[in-house]
């Protein structure tokens, strides 16, 4: 294990710059040709977002800022997470021409992946947080959080993301199952309301997931401008690097066929 | 020391007679203990051989024989099922050019893209950028999509990036050249160059002359087999004439 590790972090390291080109390949391509290119990837959670609030608050009879704020805060992580799930899926399979023709270390792709969602999902936090502050949010010590609930979202979305690329290649249904998934677990997520607000007979499943900690690090600085408590960190590095572990198990047991099946 | 060591290399696939199982059918035939209809097939059965400075290796065999997998074995692409593969030198697998060309990209930025991939550092890429315009006879439209380039402008860019550098090891999958005829002349010239100042060189071709021409030992296999390793006059006749006997 230990020995797979350094080689595997031997070969990223020799081929970082293949990782780089591969992230900002990502990042550059998608908007390219539309007039407003990169903002997009603003504009549009921006826009979701503020639809979801205005529903969500007359719906919940809450205050709109408030419940923006409560919202926002949440969203931030959850489209981390969801997208680096999502983008996951089919990052060995869309690159299935490059896999078959050269060999590059199989684990740059879901990890250029969640690369370039981190990168696009700090600049949307700032527009995020720009409007927070607009519509009354707090500037406290407690963001200063912020940066290490990132890192530990990150860990945690690459483990999951490792898990379902390799996955995807194996059994194709996953890419749609995927979606469907993710569609449940964002109404099982505290986001759209207080994590101990969900009673009866789903509650348990809202327990059961492994989002929840990581939803409470953003939530606590940003909407009740306080630090996480102990116990939510504690319980976040845990299911953060429990899963990264498995995540890097089920992707080393699965490099060397995955050539075979693509 | 550039040296290539294979050591009873065998590279199996696995054939599915119907369809990649779905995750459904794999969790059926997991409780049943059925196991899903695939069958192996060998592409390379047990091959050893070693290549040391100086080897100009041709690789003939019928289609299908299992050198295209061969090479890409030798460039890591496919990993052993059983056996070895030792590489110690810097490896340049021209086996299809253009791999890797992202057609939104401008050809300029494939440079970069591409030239990663091929294992090119930025500072090294930075210095052949105006070389491999100008091989290419690109500048013109270096900062144009190579989605709009035409077959032969896309040939003449991969061409140029993958040779600009001299490697240890050069890997040929059948000859590859592209563009109009005065291209193909410097192309050719470019290849003969790379292949003289590589220490190894290794190509697939089915082109007999041309491999008795530029190679100086020769590997013939069979359906996966190693038949033959020796001189190329000897294995290339040996080979010629159980072609024409299966006729």
């Amino acid at each position: 294990m230990f020995e797979s590790l350094k080689t595997t972090n031997r070969e990223i390291k020799a081929y970082s710059n293949v990782l780089n080109q591969l992230v900002r390949q990502q990042l550059i391509l998608r908007y390219r040709r539309t007039v407003l290119g990169y903002l997009w990837t603003l504009i549009n959670p921006l826009l979701m977002m503020i639809v979801m609030a205005f529903v969500f608050s007359s719906l919940f009879h809450a205050e709109l800022e408030t419940f923006a704020v409560f919202l926002f805060s949440a969203m931030i992580p959850w489209n981390c997470f969801s997208a680096v799930v999502s983008q996951s899926a089919g990052s060995f399979i869309n690159n299935e021409s490059l896999i078959k023709k050269i060999y590059l270390p199989k684990l740059i792709f879901p990890l250029s992946v969640a690369w370039a969602l981190l990168i696009d999902s700090f600049f949307s936090f700032i527009a995020l947080f720009a409007l927070i502050m607009l519509i009354g949010g707090k500037l406290s010590w407690a963001l200063l959080f912020l940066p290490s609930a990132y890192m530990l979202l990150f860990i945690f979305s690459l483990g999951c993301g490792l898990i379902v690329s390799v996955a995807t290649v194996f059994f194709r249904d996953l890419q749609y199952v995927i979606a469907i998934a993710l569609q449940g677990l964002f109404f099982l997520s505290p986001i759209l309301y207080k994590s101990d607000a969900i009673k009866g007979k789903v509650a348990w499943l809202v327990q059961l997931n492994p989002l929840v900690p990581f939803i409470e690090l953003f939530r606590a600085p940003l909407f009740e401008s306080s630090l996480p408590s102990p116990s939510i960190v504690m319980s976040s590095i845990a299911v953060a690097l429990v899963t990264l572990v498995i995540g890097f198990i089920v992707f080393k047991r699965a490099e060397n066929n995955i050539v075979f099946r693509l | 020391m550039t040296f290539v060591s294979v050591e009873n290399l065998s590279i199996n696939f696995r054939i599915y007679h119907d369809r990649s199982p779905s995750l459904k059918e794999y969790f059926a035939n997991f409780f049943k203990k059925k196991s899903p209809t695939v069958s192996t097939f060998v592409a390379v059965n047990n091959v050893s051989f070693q290549l040391s400075a100086g080897d100009r290796v041709g690789i003939v065999g019928h289609n299908g024989a299992g050198k295209s997998t061969l090479l890409k074995a030798l460039c890591r692409v496919y990993p052993a099922s059983s056996g070895n593969v030792q590489v110690e030198g810097r490896i340049a697998p021209l086996l299809e050019i253009g791999a890797g060309f992202h057609p939104e990209f401008t050809g300029r930025e494939n440079i970069y893209l591409n030239g990663s991939i091929l294992g090119y550092t930025k500072s090294e890429l930075q210095g052949m950028e105006s070389d491999v315009i100008e091989f290419a006879e690109l500048s013109e439209f270096i900062d144009t999509p190579v989605k709009y380039y035409s077959t032969g402008m896309y040939m003449r860019l991969a061409f140029s990036l993958a040779t600009a550098m001299h490697p240890e090891i050069l890997i040929l999958d059948e000859v590859f050249a592209g563009g109009d005829i005065s291209f193909m002349e410097k192309a050719r010239a470019r290849m003969h160059s790379m292949i003289d100042k590589a220490n190894i060189m290794v190509m697939v071709s089915h082109d007999h002359h041309l491999i008795s021409s530029l190679c100086n030992r020769v590997i013939w296999l069979d359906h996966g087999k190693l038949i033959a390793d020796g001189s190329p006059d000897e294995v290339v006749n040996q080979y010629l004439n159980a072609m024409t006997k299966m006729q």
